[in-house]
């Protein structure tokens, strides 16, 4: 590795090199959890939480254009990248003292109204600290990709153990799919079609015509985007690591299981050296091997399952099954943890580096939900998963789901020992004394307390308080905070989960440019919308 | 969901906008009791799904009164309701792309300015100078008022909403209308999914179902709703002011306070009006295709979300407010064409005017429901129906 030609590229203007094939999340100074951006409205330290792409923590100005994600852009020689959102650097940020002096955060809603002639210059500050980063002066170089057209007889959506495994048997029935992966790494299926790098960002409901069939579209890495027609999809587009609300979770150190794993593929050391780790099932047996001797404890707020318990005993590392956490210390980077015990226990703390989550999964059900499946909400993990048949077909004919976001049918079968009540859990911890924010959605710095403001003033079900505090509009798209805040809410309005409602899958799956859609617009021009 | 009376005063079919406005206009000039129904959540409809936009440049003198009222009293909303909606003043500029266009918006102009606003038509240059980054010669000019703006509709609902509550109000949301009881000619009472109670007085303030629930009191109308789609993209730092409005395609455009670009084209939809209707690739690759065109810096910006909502069209594109002279009690708040929220707190008042049996300052001619009674094919008199 050490022979082969180094990257070069520019950092706020500094000289950096980077290793053929890296991202800037391994490429920028602070192992894995460089402090590139700040948060959006209270300017607090973040780094890297879920290193898929969806959440705000690593955000950065690459080539002019805004809200890149270090931790998905692979460097180039010659390559710009400039910091996001703080002044005069997110590492140094003067505006960071909006946290410090706000610590019940600031009401938009119903603030900065007085006295009204002081509106037109409240209006002036608070747009001048909107956004990110700024847009380029030109056009982008990559907006020329010509957009492509496929016709394939059954199209495949990911391409992990779910999506092969469906490949394969279609393969056998004698069809032969278009597999479409998000990763690049090569994935060759015997007598398959296959695409990396390609992103399906929006599946409508099939046109009612006889010959019923899909089209997708999908963008590529490159910046291009394409449109494929099937009369079969098959879904295999997997789950994530979900959340967890406490005081501090937006911390640089406190990250999904999914980023901690792809850290550990890296050097050792910070921020892995002390971990804590969430969660009593297999996803957290699965971070234990990864990460083992640098696990500091494992914490779960339910109870703590047998693969989990073997490892740690084998390790020495301490459990702490049906334990609160409260509190994620220091301000630049984790600390430590403040932890309870549940049922009115001992509070404590814990020295670490990092929390890793990984208490939850959550599956990608974007696609479904946009497909017009209908759903079925599983109290178990706390998420809507598909309707299918043991065969996995869908409600909409055609559509299938494969692998773990097709729900307990598609995938493993959940483990009852360790799954986490975040019911009760929840229930018991907003009883718990708070100091500082509690960051309810943390690409738009809402609180905890905002939620609870809407309810008690009447606006209650989750498209109202969405609505009414900005909670799930941000980057990620309510990923990372839905999940948590229906349950939250749940317990605010004493009614059951489903009864709360969801956010409604809005299009696309994930953002995407302007200009790969643009590309794609005379496909669609005959079409009159049903 | 219990209603908590039997009898009502008036029964406001809506809980947009413009209903809500309209059951403040009333409860505040004492015309309670009053329920106010909708079938959906709070700003499920329409006044949850809307650019923002308010602009006082029409076609018709009235509108532009109208306009110039709603403008004044969104500058207000702040202090009268408790809710910031930040109503930003970054005017609203109209493209042409041809000197026909132009001249067009020239006359609308001329309307506008002998209102007392002060328009301005712009050649290519000045047109450039507002938005940073427009195409070269996409543009032959355009007109501009510095004093339309765009607002954040959520807080405004909240904000009557909550305004309406404490003047005693019910508002039942969830709660359907089924049918309008009818006694000599006059409403007697309303049917809900909730039950039935007497009232003498029902406000169609249904948005882009108004057609149904007029349908629902016997009454067939020219309202048609049409669907029409938006998208929101990713934050950038500012760098545009007005909202930009093309008339060739309806396109039109703005930066929220929080950065977004905001905006919608019309595409053709098929008719309808089931709720939870998805949004539409052709709408997604068209919008992004003009925008992208016409400021090409914006080509690396992200949709973020697209969504769908409902306009409620008229033949002649002005609202239909007054009493409905078939049905005695029977009054239209509705016809708004994806407007109501521009001219809701305006436009309300003539509503609750007519509803009180007070004089109303608004020319029947133009915005009677009379009127496409006996003219049911009425040609455009507002073609300015964007944004």
């Amino acid at each position: 590795m050490a022979e082969m030609p180094e990257r070069r590229f520019r950092y706020a203007g500094r000289l950096r090199k980077a290793r053929p094939g890296a991202t800037l999340l391994e490429s920028l100074p602070g192992a894995g959890l460089p402090n590139v951006v700040r948060s959006v409205r209270y300017h607090r330290p973040r780094a890297a939480f879920c290193g898929l792409g969806h959440c705000t923590g690593c955000l950065v100005r690459a080539n002019g254009v805004p809200n890149v994600r270090a931790c998905q852009f692979v460097v180039c020689d010659g390559d710009r990248v400039e910091p996001a959102n703080g002044w005069p650097s997110p590492r140094f940020d003067l505006l960071g003292i909006l946290d410090v002096l706000l610590p019940n955060g600031i009401d938009t809603l119903r603030g900065f109204r007085r006295p009204a002639w002081a509106a037109g210059a409240y209006q002036r500050v608070v747009r001048r600290l909107s956004g990110f980063s700024s847009l380029p002066r030109t056009a982008p170089r990559t907006a020329a990709i010509p957009p492509r057209s496929i016709d394939a007889d059954a199209v495949v959506v990911g391409a992990g153990p779910g999506g092969r495994a469906a490949a394969e048997r279609l393969v056998a029935r004698g069809v032969r799919p278009l597999v479409l992966d998000r990763s690049l790494a090569a994935f060759a299926i015997d007598g398959a079609d296959a695409i990396g790098g390609a992103t399906a960002v929006f599946l409508p409901p099939p046109r009612t015509s006889p010959t019923a069939s899909f089209t997708m579209l999908a963008t590529t890495d490159d910046g291009g985007a394409l449109t494929v027609r099937a009369p079969t999809v098959v879904l295999a587009p997997g789950s994530y690591d979900a959340s967890l609300l406490f005081e501090g979770n937006d911390r640089p150190g406190v990250m999904t299981a999914d980023l901690a794993i792809r850290l550990s593929r890296g050097p050792r050391g910070y921020p892995l050296r002390r971990a804590i780790v969430v969660g009593g099932g297999s996803r957290a047996a699965a971070v234990v091997d990864r990460i083992g001797s640098s696990v500091g404890a494992v914490v779960a707020p339910g109870e703590i399952g047998p693969e989990v318990a073997r490892r740690a005993s084998d390790l020495e590392i301490p459990l702490y099954p049906r334990t609160l956490l409260l509190r994620a210390n220091g301000r630049r980077h984790v600390r430590s943890v403040g932890l309870r015990t549940r049922g009115g226990g001992p509070r404590f703390s814990l020295d670490c580096d990092s929390i890793v989550l990984a208490h939850r999964r959550l599956p990608n059900a974007q696609l479904f939900f946009q497909a017009g499946a209908r759903t079925r909400w599983q109290p178990e993990p706390g998420a809507y998963f598909p309707e299918v048949t043991t065969d996995g077909t869908t409600t909409v004919p055609g559509l299938s789901a494969a692998g773990s976001a097709g729900g307990p049918a598609g995938g493993p079968a959940p483990d009852p020992s360790a799954a986490p009540e975040l019911a009760g859990y929840y229930r018991e911890l907003v009883r718990e004394p708070r100091r500082g924010k509690w960051i309810a959605c943390a690409c738009e710095d809402v609180l905890l307390s905002e939620l609870e403001q809407a309810v008690k003033r009447g606006f209650t079900g989750m498209e109202v308080v969405k609505r009414y505090t900005g909670l799930g509009t941000g980057l990620c798209q309510g990923r990372y905070c839905a999940p948590d805040a229906l349950l939250l809410l749940s317990i605010l309005e004493g009614r059951p989960a489903p009864a709360v409602g969801f956010i409604t899958q809005r299009p696309p799956v994930v953002p995407t440019r302007l200009d790969a859609l643009a590309s794609l617009h005379g496909e669609f021009l005959a079409e009159v919308v049903e | 969901m219990i209603l908590r009376r039997d009898s009502y005063r008036t029964v406001v079919v809506g809980g947009g906008i413009v209903g809500l406005f309209t059951a403040y206009h009333l409860a505040r000039a004492g015309g309670g009791p009053i329920l106010v129904v909708d079938s959906g959540f709070l700003s499920s409809g329409a006044s949850g799904r809307n650019g923002g936009g308010v602009r006082q440049q029409w076609e018709t003198p009235s509108t532009v009164r109208l306009a110039r009222e709603a403008v004044h009293a969104y500058r207000r909303f702040g202090l009268e309701f408790g809710y910031n909606i930040w109503f930003r003043q970054g005017g609203y500029l109209f493209l042409a792309e041809t000197p026909a266009e132009l001249d067009r918006l020239r006359r609308v102009h001329d309307v506008v300015r002998a209102q007392g606003l002060p328009s301005r038509v712009l050649d290519a240059e000045g047109v450039a100078g507002l938005v940073d980054g427009i195409a070269p010669g996409a543009v032959v000019g355009g007109s501009y008022l510095r004093t339309d703006g765009t607002l954040y509709p959520f807080p405004a609902v909240w904000g009557v909403y909550e305004a309406v509550r404490s003047l005693g109000v019910e508002v039942a949301l969830g709660v359907e209308l089924l049918s309008v009881r009818q006694h000599e000619q006059r409403v007697a009472g309303v049917a809900t999914s909730a039950g039935a109670v007497e009232t003498p007085v029902v406000v169609n303030a249904a948005g882009g179902w108004s057609a149904e629930v007029s349908g629902r009191a016997g009454l067939p109308v020219s309202n048609v709703a049409s669907r029409h789609e938006i998208l929101a993209t990713e934050p950038a730092k500012p760098f545009l002011d007005p909202m930009v409005v093309r008339a060739s395609d309806g396109l039109y455009f703005s930066q929220s306070m929080r950065g977004e670009i905001v905006g919608g084209m019309t595409v053709p939809h098929a008719p309808g009006t089931a709720r939870g209707v998805p949004s539409s690739p052709r709408f997604l690759t068209s919008m992004a295709r003009a925008l992208t065109q016409l400021v090409p810096r914006l080509g690396s910006l992200r949709v973020l979300r697209s969504w769908t909502g409902y306009y409620d069209d008229t033949p002649d594109g002005l609202p239909v407010i007054g009493p409905d002279p078939r049905l005695a009690g029977f009054v239209h708040a509705n016809g708004f064409g994806g407007h109501g929220f521009m001219l809701a707190p305006s436009a309300t008042r003539r509503v609750a005017a007519s509803v009180l049996g007070e004089s109303v300052d608004l020319d029947p001619a133009e915005f009677s429901p009379a009127r496409f009674l006996t003219t049911p094919a009425r040609a455009p008199v507002e073609r300015l129906q964007l944004g």
